[in-house]
Parts: C-alpha cells; structure tokens; sequence
C-alpha cells in the first residue's frame, strides 16, 4: 500500500509541482496526501461503508487550501492508474478479471468523487451567497441622521435590480425610521443615464406616495449636464449639489435649523 | 356579504379606514358612499388610511385615483395615509402617481397635515 502512495506522491508532485505545492511546506503536502491516500484505501479497505465524516472532513480541507477542483480530480484519477498498474504488476488482478476489477474501481471512485464536487460546489455556493448579501448590505442602507430626515448614500453604479433593492430598503426605511425627509445622495453613482433617472423618479414617487419627501443631492457637474442634454425632467422634486445643503433644506422642511452654540 | 366601509366623521373631516383588501364592488360602494357623506356633511377634508392594505390590484387603484379626484371636485383636501412600502411600489409600477395628493406617514401625521391645509 506504501508503495501505491510513494508513487502517486511523486506523480503529482511532477503534475502540478511547480504550481501548488510550492506554496505550502513539504510537511503540509506530505501529510495532507498521506491523509488523502489514506482516505483512499480506508474507503477501499471498508469497502461498503464509505467513511462519510473522514470524506467531508478531508474535502472541506482540500477547498481550504483552495487546490483547484481539476487538481483533486486529476489526483483521484491518478490514485486510481497506479493503484492498477501496480495490481497489473504484481499480478494480483488478471486480464480476465478486469471487467470486475473496473465494477469494483467504479464503485469505490465515485462517491469519493462526487462528495469532493459536492464539497466545492457547496463552497463556492456559500462564497456567492456572502457576496451578495455583502452587496446587499452595501448598495443600499438609509442612515436616519435627524430625527425626520434620513439620508441614503449611493455609491457604484445601478441597475434594475439594485434599483429595487434601494427602493424597497428606501420605503421599508422610512416607514422604519418614521422620516420625513429622505436624502438621495448620489454623489457615488458614476453614471446617471435616463434609466437610473428612471428609477430616481420611480423611487422619489413611491417615497411620496408613503407620506414622505425625497431630495436628490449630491449632483455633480457633469451629472447635471447629463440630465439636462438628456431632457430629463427632475423639477418635480428638490435637488441640490451637495448633501451638505440638502441637509438644510431638509431642516427647514421641517421647521428647524441649525445653531451656533457659544463656545464653553 | 357585502361589507361596508365605515366612514367617520370629525370635526370637518372625514375619516375612513380601510381594514381589509377590498374587492371591486365594495370599492365602488365606498366610492359612492363617501361621495354621498362629503355631499350630506360638508365635510372639508378627508383622510383615507391604507395601513392595513398589503395588496393593491389596478382596479383598486383607479377608483382610489378617482375618489380623490372626485372629493377634490367637491371641494375638499384629501390625504391618503399608511401606504405600505409594497402597495407604493405597484402603484407605481401601474404608473399611478397620485399627484397633487397629499400623503402621511400615519393617521397621525395625517390629520396634522390636513388640519394645517384647512387652516390656511
């Protein structure tokens, strides 16, 4: 059994030498292919029962150390190759046999295989699933700044489905949040073309129809241009350049403003 | 059964909640009925509530649009309030922009902004 592991050891050092196992001492290797060669025969060796908790524990481990899927296959594979050859070789197995030696190999490769694609797939799935809930959170939070006005930043650009997103969390927000006033700041949003002009709207409406009021600030230059070479029509609700004056528009909306205090 | 909507009346204002999703004929009956209760007691504004309603289809949306329009006919100030977050976003995804009506957060809000409208 040794000698199948020795081989296939120094088989995929060759294979993917360079790439992988460089990165990592020779211990790591040594002991993480010693544990894979070993799950290899324990799941030969227990024949029926495919030892599930060792499979999972060492395919969580094989995606930790972020070894390519085609690397731990390719490995399988070749685990596989030598194991026959060397049963070819010290004739254990005859040529007759090998229909059922194949049956035998079948069985014994494939659960390893599917639960190591199972593994990864279920990393990268959870991997996306972070990433979007991160986004989420990110693209768009209403910040409640006074009582009555809550501000929104946009940051990056936006498209129908984050558009949706910013103005269900907009109403759920303000309903939330009881504001008044709601600040768009989209001082972070690169592009405004007509479609996120679209949107605004859409979203400054529906702010409106729940019973509060929507300013757009953080209008830059270039922005402004866009808009009116584009003919969009935003007269219908306030803006202003920056989230700064916005501000105490929306104070006097709603009937306060700003103090100096005398220095203590 | 046909249900109803009561209509409420305070001060100068009339108040109806509307308590559940309502179907086409009820819609039309609330229509009528408020109309009739401005007509009857000179009412000068009226404050409709959806807090309740999670749910607007097209058609209930329309005779919503119509009943402003037509209390504004008659003369008084209409302030719609509670509008959750889902029902905004299909009315305005139905393109029904309830312009020139005023909104609120609340009952509460509400009846502080219509008083405010009446006294001007």
């Amino acid at each position: 059994m040794d000698e199948i592991i020795d081989q296939w050891q120094e088989q995929m050092q060759e294979e993917k030498g360079e790439l992988f196992f460089q990165y990592m001492s020779s211990e790591v290797v040594d002991k993480t292919s010693r544990q894979f060669a070993e799950l290899m025969t324990s799941n030969l060796l227990e024949s029926e029962t495919i030892n599930e908790e060792k499979l999972t524990d060492f395919a969580e481990k094989v995606v930790r150390f972020s070894w390519s899927i085609k690397f731990v296959n390719k490995a399988i594979d070749r685990f596989g190759q030598i194991a026959f050859n060397i049963l070819i070789e010290e004739k254990v197995i005859h040529t007759s046999e090998i229909k059922a030696y194949m049956d035998i190999y079948f069985e014994w490769i494939n659960p390893l295989r599917d639960s190591i694609v199972e593994a990864y797939s279920i990393e990268w799935e959870r991997t996306v699933n972070l990433q979007k809930i991160a986004l989420q959170e990110l693209s768009a939070s209403l910040i409640p700044v006074f009582e009555k006005i809550s501000v929104m930043p946009l940051v990056g650009t936006i498209d129908t489905e984050r558009a949706k997103l910013i103005m269900e969390n907009l109403l759920e927000g303000v309903v939330k949040q009881r504001s008044e006033v709601v600040l768009l700041d989209i001082t972070g949003v690169p592009v405004v073309d007509t479609m996120v002009a679209h949107h605004i709207i859409q979203a400054a409406d529906a702010v409106r129809l729940i019973g509060a009021k929507c300013m757009l600030v953080g209008i830059r230059p270039e922005i402004a241009q866009t808009i009116v070479t584009l003919g969009i029509d935003l007269n219908d609700f306030t803006t202003t350049s920056t989230l700064q004056r916005g501000m105490q528009e929306a104070l006097k909306l709603t009937n306060r403003k700003i103090v100096e205090g005398e220095s203590l | 059964m046909n249900m109803r909507i009561p209509i409420l009346k305070l001060g100068e204002t009339l108040i109806v909640s509307i308590q559940w999703e309502l179907d086409d004929q009820t819609a039309i009956q609330f229509q009528e009925d408020l109309l009739n209760k401005m007509h009857a007691t000179t009412a000068r504004g009226v404050l409709i509530d959806l807090t309740p309603i999670d749910f607007i289809d097209s058609f209930i949306a329309k005779v919503l649009g119509d009943v402003i329009n037509m209390s504004r006919l008659m003369g008084a100030k209409v302030v719609i309030t509670g509008i959750q977050p889902a029902v905004a976003i299909t009315l305005i995804e139905l393109g029904i922009r309830l312009e020139n009506v005023m909104t609120a957060l609340d009952l509460e809000n509400g009846l502080d902004k219509l008083h405010k409208e009446l006294e001007d």
